[in-house]
């Protein structure tokens, strides 16, 4: 037998071109263009506005954006580590209501929460005005009360709303955790609080990092809150540059600048998930401990669990359901059903789409690896760091000249105009929602890839099933709740985008947000209360859902 | 030729050469083993004939079609191949019985289902077909491993350490019950391991990987352990007892007597490698050999170590394995003398010489 002989027969190639690798490169080019774009305008030579920039508002811009993620990052990890450890390792007053519960405020926008906190505690408000009454102070000089609309308000609004991304993602890689390895902690002598402290943060770390940056990343990105409260963060600079300024390349050049915090954040992150790549050592699961809390130390748990809870949804929503209630109006509830059935259709089918990119994105690194595939996709997750409004001018430009290749590409072959296919389409915001929140999606459904064993892979390949098989019938059903996960991080975020919508929507076309947005900055909360609560509403459904599923993913632990 | 042809083998991962020039053959129905030390790159061999690594340099040919080689590579789910992962890779989401059917590409499900059932039938498994893989045990897991591997009748069986992860008692069970199985399905199967007394016990054939990625010696288990070509290969099975010489008239001497060093100049340097059952001790009147002092005796159930000491003086202890109750009468001394079967010379290539010494594992 011969060499020769041989190859006449053979099945597969070394050099033929691999569908994976190609497919993978090409969503990771149509998700990175708008960002590639971007980056290319701010290089684009116009009025450079740096020299001007640096001398006036440029320190402020990066001295508050600091101090806002320091604030949100530091809150974000102690409510959220904290609380998911509390209700996953120990039994207290209202654990099992809790474990959802802290989810709750996920579904609720900062710039919504920031539109209540200035109605109830501004002068006029109910909260200064009980304490006037109470006190018999008749004027602001006569006691000195907090601003909302400040930097610590920002903080605290957006600390409010975002630490669910770090209590969902701990939580999850708590309940992943097998317990015998803090079981084996604690016979090696270490108390609780060490074991937590040696042994189960350091094996959740990537999840919190993850966690944690998708918190920053939405800091970064915030607009209705900053906006309210004038907060000068760069987002705003950017903002302000572009739409007052009429100065498209001066806010793309920004724009880069806080790419550079981006990158800096993206980088750690995948620096400390590389350290370490955590595979379960064991398969055998036993039931989490469930350490009973003491009455007093209950209490306090309970408490600690409360205050999130209670100041980041139900007092907003309470305060929002009075308000609809009294500005009730026929009128409107037919609008904001119009309004939610527009957000529904371009969060859902982004979801999708997201989710399936995702795990195209993610598996195809996987089994192809190779450092370009990985850059690619690196980049195309980057979309999550550029905020929506300079988003928006990418995906513009893009659509722009995909708009005019097939228009010219028709007028020369067939001889009429297509005109403008997606600019300005629903297809626009989605694609806009993709490039957006496909780092969602993609770090969930990674987390998730990279907890299999290669040899799981092995496996099923030497079983006869090719890498398309083998991700359907192994990998997928192994991330169903990582994948559900994922469609749903995109989901809520989607029903909350506010920027990107605002310029990529269809000439009269509203969201939820957007309509929100309209009323509330003018101060018109009432009109606006309806379609907030529609917006917390919908973000509950898949709370609820995604509690769910992560207690059922667990096997071994019973579901309650 | 029916079976597994490994032609010329490197791979390196960087400038880490773990395999250098390896060629195998496993032909249909023989069991060969890869022993060798941790990460010596048994394992990516295994790998390269699955065809989970591409191939660097050389050819793999399953049953006369060429797999791997500078300008082919076919998929691992083409090359029709059971393997047998360490960890045993079993699909969490699928009950056993799944896990079963799953390699049954093309089956009509009756059909794979009962193939199935059947290939459970064989490792005993049958009542557990429809609980989920975290529900066994190890020794469960491994045979529902066995069976998921062999049910979609695969040209060529791989397992990687197929053994380690079970505890002892179980582990020569298992073994044994693997073994009754491959035997019956005459399947080629590689096998890797670094534990030589699991791959005497299983193997026709034995493949010694060394360190640096070349194979040392390859033999029937029998050869392998009474002609080791290799001090490496020596070493494997556990303590040797080591004395220094120079080779004299194809002669080396030794305390305990001279050893054949055929084929070896005069004046080499060697070292010569006892086994612990290769010195016979006596203590009758008629025995011959060199007086030895006794240290300590230890039972190991069916035989015993024996620990000694020359009587001349010399401090070094000598290490003696003995298949009976080890009763000496004292008052006549205890003499030692060398079972030259086990006993083996290999130079010592710029080694610095020491007197006499055990000498610890390989691995």
């Amino acid at each position: 037998m011969t060499t020769s002989q041989t190859l006449a027969g053979n099945t597969g190639w070394r050099l033929k071109i691999d569908g994976w690798t190609l497919g993978t490169a090409a969503v990771s080019t149509a998700v990175m263009l708008p960002i590639v774009a971007v980056i290319i305008l701010a290089f684009t030579p116009g009025d450079d506005i740096w020299g001007h920039l640096t001398s006036t508002v440029l320190p402020l811009y990066i001295t508050t954006t600091v101090q806002l993620m320091i604030g949100v990052g530091t809150g974000t990890f102690f409510i959220g580590v904290g609380g998911a450890w509390l209700v996953t390792i120990y039994r207290f007053p209202g654990k099992r209501f809790f474990e959802w519960a802290l989810l709750l405020p996920m579904a609720m926008p900062a710039y919504v929460i920031a539109y209540v906190y200035t109605d109830v505690l501004e002068y006029a408000g109910p909260v200064q005005g009980a304490l006037r009454h109470l006190f018999g102070w008749t004027s602001i000089r006569q006691y000195w009360f907090p601003e909302i609309r400040s930097l610590g308000g920002a903080v605290s609004m957006m600390t409010l709303v975002l630490y669910p991304y770090v209590y969902l993602l701990a939580r999850a890689a708590f309940l992943e955790q097998s317990v015998g390895v803090l079981e084996a902690s604690r016979v090696l002598g270490r108390s609780q609080w060490q074991s937590f402290y040696s042994v189960a943060l350091p094996l959740a770390r990537p999840a919190i990092v993850i966690g944690l940056s998708l918190v920053l990343m939405e800091t970064l990105n915030d607009f209705g809150t900053v906006d309210f409260f004038a907060v000068y963060t760069f987002t705003l600079g950017i903002f302000d540059v572009w739409m007052n300024m009429s100065n498209i390349a001066g806010a793309a050049q920004l724009a880069s600048l806080m790419l550079l915090f981006v990158i800096a954040l993206v980088l750690a992150e995948r620096f400390a998930r590389r350290k370490k790549r955590f595979h379960q050592t064991t398969t055998t699961y036993k039931n989490l401990p469930g350490y009973k809390l003491g009455s007093i130390k209950g209490l306090l748990a309970t408490v600690v669990c409360t205050l999130p809870v209670v100041l980041g949804f139900a007092l907003p929503s309470i305060v929002l359901a009075t308000y609809a209630v009294i500005h009730f109006d026929g009128d409107v509830v037919v609008q904001v059903i119009q309004t939610a059935g527009n957000s529904l259709l371009l969060s859902g089918t982004a979801a999708l789409i997201a989710v399936i990119v995702a795990i195209f994105m993610a598996y195809g690194v996987r089994i192809k690896g190779g450092p370009v595939l990985k850059v690619m996709t690196r980049i195309a997750a980057l979309g999550y760091a550029v905020p929506g409004s300079v988003l928006a001018v990418g995906v513009i430009a893009v659509l722009a000249s995909l708009d005019n290749s097939i228009d010219g590409f028709m007028r020369q072959h067939f001889g009429f105009s297509s005109g403008l296919l997606f600019s300005g389409t629903v297809a626009a915001v989605i694609f806009g929602y993709l490039v957006r929140f496909l780092a969602l999606s993609f770090g969930t459904v990674e987390a998730s890839l990279t907890k299999i064993t290669p040899s799981m892979d092995g496996a099923a390949r030497t079983l006869g099933h090719g890498p398309f098989a083998t991700l359907r019938r192994v990998h997928l059903p192994l991330m169903k709740t990582s994948i559900l996960t994922a469609g749903m991080l995109v989901f809520v975020d989607g029903m909350k985008e506010l920027p990107l919508t605002i310029i990529l929507r269809p000439f009269n076309f509203q969201t939820l947000a957007t309509y929100v947005h309209q009323f509330a900055s003018d101060e018109q909360l009432g009109e606006a209360s309806l379609a907030a609560l529609a917006i917390v509403g919908t973000g509950i459904i898949p709370v609820i859902l995604l509690s769910y599923a992560i207690r059922k993913s667990r096997p071994g632990n019973e579901i309650a | 030729m029916k079976g597994l042809l490994i032609h010329g083998v490197s791979h390196a991962y960087g400038d880490h050469k773990v395999l250098d020039k390896v060629a195998v053959v496993v032909p249909a129905g023989e069991l060969v083993c890869l022993l060798g030390p941790s990460g010596c790159g048994k394992s990516t061999l295994l790998r390269l004939a699955a065809g989970l690594e591409v191939l660097q340099e050389g050819s793999i040919v399953i049953d006369d079609v060429t797999v791997a080689s500078n300008t082919v590579h076919m998929e691992p789910e083409k090359r029709r191949i059971g393997f047998m992962f360490q960890d045993y890779a079993l699909f969490p989401h699928l009950s056993v019985l799944d896990n079963v059917i799953f390699g049954m590409v093309g089956s009509a499900p009756a059909k794979a289902r009962s193939r199935a059932m059947e290939m459970l039938d064989q490792v005993d498994m049958v009542n557990q077909a429809s609980k989920y893989p975290h529900m066994l045990s190890g020794g469960q897991q491994q045979r529902i491993a066995l069976a998921r591997a062999l049910a979609p009748e695969p040209k060529l069986l791989l397992l990687d350490e197929p053994f380690s992860g079970l505890d002892t008692n179980m582990r020569a069970r298992i073994r044994e019950e693997t073994l009754g199985v491959l035997k019956q399905f005459g399947v080629a199967t590689l096998m890797v391991t670094h534990d030589p007394e699991e791959a005497m016990f299983m193997a026709d054939r034995i493949k010694i990987l060394g360190s640096d990625g070349r194979i040392l010696q390859a033999a029937r288990p029998h050869e392998i352990y009474y002609h080791p070509k290799h001090e490496f290969v020596a070493k494997m099975f556990g303590l040797m007892n080591r004395f220094d010489g120079v080779v004299s008239h194809a002669q080396v001497q030794t305390p305990l007597g001279s050893v054949a060093a055929p084929d070896m100049a005069d004046g080499t340097k060697v070292q010569v490698l006892i086994r612990p059952e290769g010195i016979v001790l006596e203590s009758h009147e008629d025995a011959s050999g060199t007086a030895v002092e006794l240290l300590s005796t230890h039972l190991l159930g069916h035989d015993n170590i024996v620990r000694v000491r020359l009587a001349s003086g010399s401090s070094s202890e000598l290490y003696v394995r003995v298949h009976h109750a080890f009763e000496p009468e004292l008052a006549l001394g205890i003499k030692a003398i060398i079972d030259p079967d086990y006993a083996f010379v290999f130079p010592l290539d710029g080694e610095e010489s020491g007197s006499s010494s055990l000498v610890k594992a390989a691995q």
